[in-house]
């Protein structure tokens, strides 16, 4: 197999570089960016200056102004990140067709694998794009090297808030050996948690395990925790036309709750306004996400998927409500829940030669037909399933 | 005795310049890196060639390396180490300074420069210099020539090679300076345009002279693209010319010399390297 080469470019707090751009009398300041309207606001972006005096995204404002008495208040003004994020996306494409990224978080990924010719030995395309970046939009990208999203990601741990790390093909396992196991992506708090209880604090230390041995404590993750240890990762950069498509629905709660049997209500809502989505586009989802948001500022997301995608209310409901169930390990009221459903893809334009539905399944696709045909005209919440309880407008429905 | 690859000891015949009764100087050409996917694509390596394995196939036709990794990021010890451990044990190594201490110089450069010497630490007595390469808006101001006076005095328990790229350098003053200090001037050789530093074959440390051949592409030495600026495939003729006009007057004031290529693209560099060694082989 080919070596890879993937860049990953990390503006460390997005949004406040941003914001300093603008205005650069808000440099070396610690500064917070949070709704500062909303009555129970938490802290959506800070500084490295607030980070260091204990601000973290998520904390509720009022802690965090009480932490760090002297820093400026901003509101979040997402427009202008996403603005920014698309000038910085438009540079990297003159390198690479293949780029992930987040939503305006100042987040991407770069293959660059295989245009050397073109552009030159693959640190160079990193460091030009940082200093394009630097002198033209005012923000000062991390940038790191590696044959795989895992290793360029750790390496940019490593280096935040600035700087560069390239790890040479064939060094990965070495170079994540001596580092904190808290470093890789992807691993859950129970899941590290479990690791400090058997003192494995390195990432040398898991990796001196075998998959058997991993499997006993860690089941079905114990491979991708084998892989992660001895830095292989043979995911692929996947461009926006392809997973990095979502629909992403959120309501919030007018008052806090635990109530699981509005929180359910509420998931059936968003997935309706999903399905709806989905079917106007022609387009099934494979994953269901559930995101929880706590009133102490903290959430929890899990996720439920199936082989084949769909996009009736019905299956997406079911999916929902497992990611939902495997979400709800917390007491504490919720502010609000949010559904992401993504590995979008085209529905098939061919009609299959034999109907692969039974009678209910073509009832319910019909019965969602007319639905959305009437939601089409008269709105959303003209029509309902039955046995739900009224829902709270307030939803945000978001196509990213 | 045991052959080096890549190392020519030029015997220059009495009567050459200040050479008295022949003068013994060992040449080491190689080249800017060496873990380039091209160089695969090109067939200087053979297919398939994964890069860990790189170092050690140029190894068996060089015998010294710059490496120029260290530029693009700070000098690490641990990784270097792994390098040189790998390694086989003729090969030499040159290593860039770090661009924050030349091309984008941060206020707490000396900082840097001290996390740099301990990065390039293990390469010990296979360092042969560390080259200084500064950027075509360093010019002879007061200000520049402090800098570097304190840059060079924070390397000084290292060899160095100083790599001018704007002409204001090229006065006696700051050659006298370089000669004082037991520091190398880097020759170039690069295309003819206005305001670049010459080829000059004046030698300012005896114990190493150190060249840098980057092409004679004029028409993409300035487009900001490395495949277009070092793209260039020397002639046996102009390498012939280039050793009789530089290469033989420096190597009579010198115990060794290191000659190393740029020009990156399609592998032009190892080749126009072996081209180059040949010829001095031929002397």
């Amino acid at each position: 197999m080919k070596e890879r080469s993937v860049i990953h470019f990390n503006v460390a707090d997005f949004a406040v570089s941003v914001e300093r751009v603008v205005d650069s009398g808000l440099r070396a300041r610690p500064l917070i960016i949070a709704p500062l309207q909303a009555a129970r606001a938490v802290v959506y972006d800070m500084s490295e200056e607030a980070f260091r005096d204990g601000v973290r995204k998520g904390m509720a404002l009022r802690q965090a102004t009480k932490i760090c008495r002297g820093a400026t208040l901003l509101a979040p003004r997402p427009a202008l990140y996403q603005k920014a994020m698309t000038a910085f996306l438009k540079e990297v494409q003159n390198y690479s067709p293949l780029i992930e990224s987040g939503f305006a978080d100042g987040h991407l990924f770069v293959d660059v694998t295989g245009t050397h010719r073109l552009h030159g030995p693959p640190p160079d395309i990193g460091l030009r794009i940082r200093r394009y970046v630097r002198t033209h939009l005012g923000i000062n990208p991390i940038w790191t090297l590696g044959t795989s999203k895992l290793v360029s990601k750790v390496a940019s741990r490593l280096v935040k808030p600035v700087g560069e790390y390239i790890v040479s093909p064939g060094d990965e396992a070495l170079f994540l050996a001596p580092l904190p196991v808290a470093l890789l992506p992807g691993l859950t708090r129970q899941e590290l948690r479990k690791l400090e209880e058997f003192h494995l604090t390195t990432v040398g230390a898991l990796a001196g395990l075998s998959r058997q041995q991993l499997k006993v404590p860690f089941g079905s993750r114990s491979d991708y925790l084998h892989d992660i240890s001895q830095g292989i990762d043979d995911s692929a950069v996947s461009t926006s036309s392809s997973t990095t498509q979502t629909v992403d629905c959120e309501q919030s709660f007018a008052d806090d709750t635990n109530d699981r049997q509005e929180v359910e209500a509420v998931v059936v809502d968003l997935v309706s306004r999903a399905g709806q989505y989905l079917r106007a586009r022609r387009q099934v989802a494979r994953r269901v996400g559930v995101w929880l948001r706590y009133s102490d500022g903290s959430h929890v997301v899990r996720q439920a998927s199936r082989r084949v995608g769909s996009n009736s209310d019905f299956v997406l409901h079911n999916l929902a409500l497992s990611a939902l169930q495997r979400a709800w390990v917390k007491r504490t009221r919720l502010r609000s829940c949010r559904l992401v459903c993504d590995r979008l893809h085209k529905q098939s334009p061919q009609l299959l030669l034999f109907p692969d539905k039974g009678i209910k399944e073509r009832r319910q696709e019909k019965l969602l037909g007319a639905m959305d045909t009437i939601r089409n005209r008269f709105g959303h919440q003209l029509i309902r399933l039955g046995s739900r309880s009224s829902m709270a407008d307030g939803v945000r429905s978001t196509i990213h | 005795m045991k052959a080096v690859p890549g190392r020519v000891d030029l015997i220059v015949p009495a009567g050459t310049k200040t050479a008295g009764s022949g003068h013994q100087c060992a040449l080491y050409v190689g080249t800017c890196g060496y873990s380039y996917t091209e160089w695969v694509d090109s067939g200087f390596y053979p297919v398939n060639t994964k890069n860990s394995a790189m170092l050690g196939l140029y190894s068996r036709c060089f015998s010294v390396v710059e490496l120029n990794y260290t530029w693009y990021q700070m000098a690490r010890a641990d990784a270097i180490a792994r390098m040189v451990d790998k390694a086989p044990e003729h090969l030499l190594f040159a290593a860039k300074l770090t661009r924050t201490m030349t091309h984008e110089r941060d206020a707490d450069w000396q900082e840097q420069l001290v996390l740099y010497c301990q990065g390039i630490a293990p390469l010990k007595k296979r360092l042969v210099a560390v080259l200084v390469q500064l950027p075509p808006d360093f010019d002879r101001t007061i200000g520049n020539r402090n800098y570097l006076a304190a840059l060079l005095d924070g390397l000084q328990e290292f060899p160095i090679a100083v790599e001018f790229r704007h002409v204001s350098w090229a006065v006696d003053s700051v050659f006298a300076e370089l000669e004082r200090r037991k520091v190398s001037l880097v020759t170039v050789d690069e295309p003819e345009l206005p305001g670049l530093f010459p080829s000059l074959d004046i030698v300012t440390n005896p114990a190493l002279f150190y060249v840098r051949f980057h092409g004679r592409n004029s028409t993409g030495w300035r487009s900001g693209n490395m495949q277009k600026k070092f793209n260039y495939d020397y002639s046996e003729e102009e390498l012939r010319s280039w050793t009789e006009m530089y290469i033989r007057p420096m190597a009579a004031r010198a115990d060794r010399g290191m000659l190393f290529f740029n020009n990156h693209v399609q592998a032009q560099a190892p080749r126009n390297a072996q081209k180059l060694a040949r010829i001095l082989i031929d002397k």
